[in-house]
This record gives C-alpha cells, structure tokens and sequence, in this order.
C-alpha cells in the first residue's frame, strides 16, 4: 500500500459521500412522516384499513431490504414492461430514485411500528384532559400527544437513524455510486483492503456525529418527564 | 338560555359497559351554587356518572342538560348527542378536576392553565396569562406559573389542574376523587382550596371518598350503590342520620 492509493481511496469515496448523504436525508425526510402515516393506518379502528397497512408492515420488515431495492428497481420493467433508463427527476437518475423509494417503504414501515409504539403509550387521560377542555381532535393530535410521542421515540428513532447510515451501502446492488459501491470497485482495482478501512472509517464518523446529534436533541427535551 | 336555574340536569340515565349495566336510572339535578358531593363503594357507579356527565363516555339512553344545552336526549327512542359545534360550547361551560391530575407534562404550569383558553376560546395572550396569575395566586402556587408539573408536589399538581378547570370561567365544576392519589398531608391543602371554591357559591358535583369533607362541604349528598341513587338528601343530615339500611353499612364503616 502507498500513500497515494491511501489518498486516492479517502479522494473517491469522497465522491460517493454526496450519494450516500443523499439517500440517508432523503430517506428520513420522506420516511418518518410515512411512518407516521402508516402507524395511524395501522391504528385505524376500520378493520380492513388497519389489516391493510398491518400487511405492508409485515410484508416491508419481513424481508431483505435488499431484495425490495432490487423490485422496485427491475419491478416496473419486469411486471409492466416499462422502461425505466429515461426517467430522470432533477440530477437524479432511476438508480437513484429508486433507491429513495425502497428505502422510505422500508424504513417508513419500521419507524410506523415505533411510532404506534409511541402513541399507544400515551395515558387515556391525556385524551381526555384534552377533551374536556374543548381542545379540536387534530388540536389534541398536534399540541398534546405528538410532542409527548416523539419524546419517547426518540431513542428508538435514534438507533434506526444509525442503522439507515449503515444500510446506505445495499443501494450498492443498484450500482449507486454511493461511498460502498465506490470502495468496493477501489478494492479490487488496488488490490487492497486500503478502501473498505477508509469506508468503514467513513461510515463511523457519520454515526458519531449522529449520536451525538441525537443526544443533544434528547437533552433538549429533557426539562420534563 | 332557559331554566339555568338547574345547571345539571341529568334524567333516567342509563349506561352500560357490555353486559354490565352501571347505571340503572339515574336522576340528578344541580341548582347554580349547589355543591353535591357523590359518595359510595367502588364500583358503584359514580365515577361513570361523572364521565358521562362531562361527556367523557356516552350514555345509552336518558337526558343531560349543562348550563342549558341539552348534551343529549332521547329522540325516536334513541340517544341523540349535540353535534360537534354545540359539544365544543358546552365543554367549555364545565371543568372536570381528575384523580390523577392529567396535566400536560410538556407544557409549563402557566400553558397548562392558559393553552384552552388562547386556542380554544380564543383570548388574547395576555387576557390569558392575567387569568392564570389571578388562579394561581388563589390556589397560593403564584411562585409555580414556570414550573413544569413533574416538579411539583402532588397537592401543587392537583391545584394547577383546579386552576385549570377553572380557567374558563365555567357554570359547572366536577371533581373525581380529587385527592385520591394525594397522601393526608397534601389533601388537607387540596380540601382547602375546594371549600374555598364552594365559599364563592361555584356549582359543584364532587365524587369523593372524603366523607368528612363531603359532610362539611357540601349542600346536599348522594349515596350511590349498585348504579342507582340509594338515598340522597342534606349533607349533614345524610350522615349523621342516614335512613336506609345500605347507607347506614356503608357509612359504618368510616
């Protein structure tokens, strides 16, 4: 190993950063209120609406995230014969965008079951505090049970939040050259481990940086239990 | 408004939970500046009779009017409740007091009293802090108006969730074991609040396992058993000489 193939790993998965980053934040930006869609699905007092989202939990956590990523990657053209290499939203290309979506159904499911988590918690009184009180139920939904929720979730959220980083890396079996994807082709260019070191490296600051992040947010919310 | 004379009216209430029929016909009529303390074993009805009142659970068939609006009542034989606009109103014409409190924990005291007041009745912010200054210097917690509920006794949750019933001015008070969850030492100071609330003649209905309290306190007493009103009648007189033979056990035995 020399110090320019050292540099020139930590220079290209650099470049796949930017992907990486992408699929992490849009991830969660879509995710967390999908999520919190889908809890209240799963909530639904209608039998068949609840039944309904309580088989997309399932169906999304019940199997490889990988595997989703690769159906509704080849899906469209396999299942509908549509074809897919064109469409293009801003810079982002179908790999792409399609790593968005089997990532926010995934994660989307697995945040719903922390957020019904969450909110069944919640005492009845609370509810019914709220109610004699005149407050509207979206009033209710909004200023009194949310905040409280998501102080609970908080931790929960916090360690998916971690694994989504981790989990960045399968979108390399769309060939985004997200920071995984480009460590790999490095490694067996160089023949070396160089790269995966400098990746793993990588993909630990990020968490570092989220933990704590994630702390401080906790601390925030702190002044009252 | 007609009769507001009578500020609770509930007629012939029924209620059910499943098989178990918890009130079987209950009449109970409040007049403006009445206090009427509700007493009886557990189980006995009392606090659905209060959730039902203050349309926390719905009634199977009866009447219920508040301040003059009719909450519900029978028509074609079945229960018919006021819709979503006359509820808002009514709700805002009575104050529900909990055993356990239930006070937002993440609001501090003074949103806790003032939040109903700016987003539901519509004041001004500072028409609804000056509310809560003069409430909680009443309920002697001037100092707490910063505090968040989990850094208050029991005794000073409980008077902030009395300030907050209170708040909106209502007819009507209803109190549901208010000191149950509080030790002897804090409910003497919650008691204490509440007689002062009666001395300025507020409508009350208080569930309560206090029978002193209920002696010295109250204008009238109702003794409930098995979801039906066994006998009621002036608080001192209901304790010191009750007539029937279930009051007489049940009082026995404080």
């Amino acid at each position: 190993m020399t110090k320019e193939d050292l540099l020139t790993s930590i220079l290209q998965i650099l470049q796949g950063l930017e992907y990486t980053s992408g699929i992490f934040f849009f991830t969660l930006i879509l995710s967390l209120p999908l999520g919190l869609a889908v809890a209240r699905g799963k909530m639904s007092k209608n039998k068949i609406v609840s039944a309904i989202f309580g088989v997309y939990i399932s169906i999304l956590r019940g199997t490889p995230l990988m595997l989703q990523l690769l159906i509704v990657y080849y899906g469209p053209y396999y299942l509908f014969g549509i074809s897919t290499g064109g469409i293009k939203i801003g810079p982002f290309n179908f790999r792409f965008i399609a790593a968005i979506i089997g990532f926010t159904l995934n994660y989307a499911a697995y945040f719903a079951e922390i957020f019904r988590g969450g909110i069944q918690s919640m005492p009845k009184g609370q509810y019914e505090a709220a109610q004699v009180l005149g407050f509207s139920k979206s009033q209710t939904y909004f200023k009194i049970i949310l905040p409280q929720v998501i102080k609970r979730v908080l931790p929960s959220v916090g360690n998916e939040v971690i694994t989504l980083v981790k989990d960045t890396s399968l979108a390399q079996v769309l060939s985004v050259s997200e920071m995984f994807f480009m460590a790999s082709s490095l490694a067996s260019k160089q023949v070396s481990i160089v790269p995966f070191l400098v990746v793993g490296v990588f993909y630990y600051f990020m968490n570092a940086v989220i933990a704590l992040l994630m702390s401080k947010i906790e601390n925030s919310m702190a002044y009252y239990s | 408004m007609n009769n507001t004379d009578n500020i609770l009216i509930m007629e012939n209430i029924h209620k059910s939970f499943g098989d178990l029929e918890v009130l079987k016909g209950i009449d109970l009529t409040v007049k403006r500046g009445e206090v009427v303390a509700v007493i009886g074993p557990s189980g006995g009805g009392k606090s659905t009779l209060l959730r039902c009142a203050t349309t926390l659970e719905n009634i199977d068939s009866g009447k219920i009017v508040i301040a003059g609006d009719t909450l519900c009542d029978m028509q074609g034989g079945k229960i018919k409740y006021a819709t979503k606009d006359q509820l808002r109103h009514i709700r805002s014409r009575f104050g529900l007091v909990f055993q356990n409190f239930n006070l937002f924990p993440h609001f501090s005291v003074r949103r806790n009293i003032t939040e109903s007041l700016i987003h539901v009745l519509g004041k001004s912010k500072d028409e609804a802090d000056q509310i809560c200054d003069d409430l909680l210097a009443k309920m002697d917690i001037k100092d707490k108006a910063d505090s968040y509920p989990c850094n208050l006794s029991g005794g000073q949750q409980q008077r902030v969730s009395i300030a907050r019933a209170l708040a909106a001015d209502p007819d009507i008070i209803f109190f549901d074991e208010p000191t149950s969850a509080l030790d002897p030492e804090l409910t003497k100071g919650v008691l204490e609040v509440i007689k002062s609330i009666a001395a300025e003649h507020m409508t009350m209905v208080i569930v309560t396992h206090e029978m002193m309290f209920a002696r010295d306190v109250a204008d009238r007493i109702v003794f409930m058993d098995g979801g039906v009103i066994v006998e009621e009648g002036p608080a001192f007189e209901l304790v010191s000489n009750p007539k029937q033979q279930r009051t007489k056990e049940f009082l026995a035995g404080y």
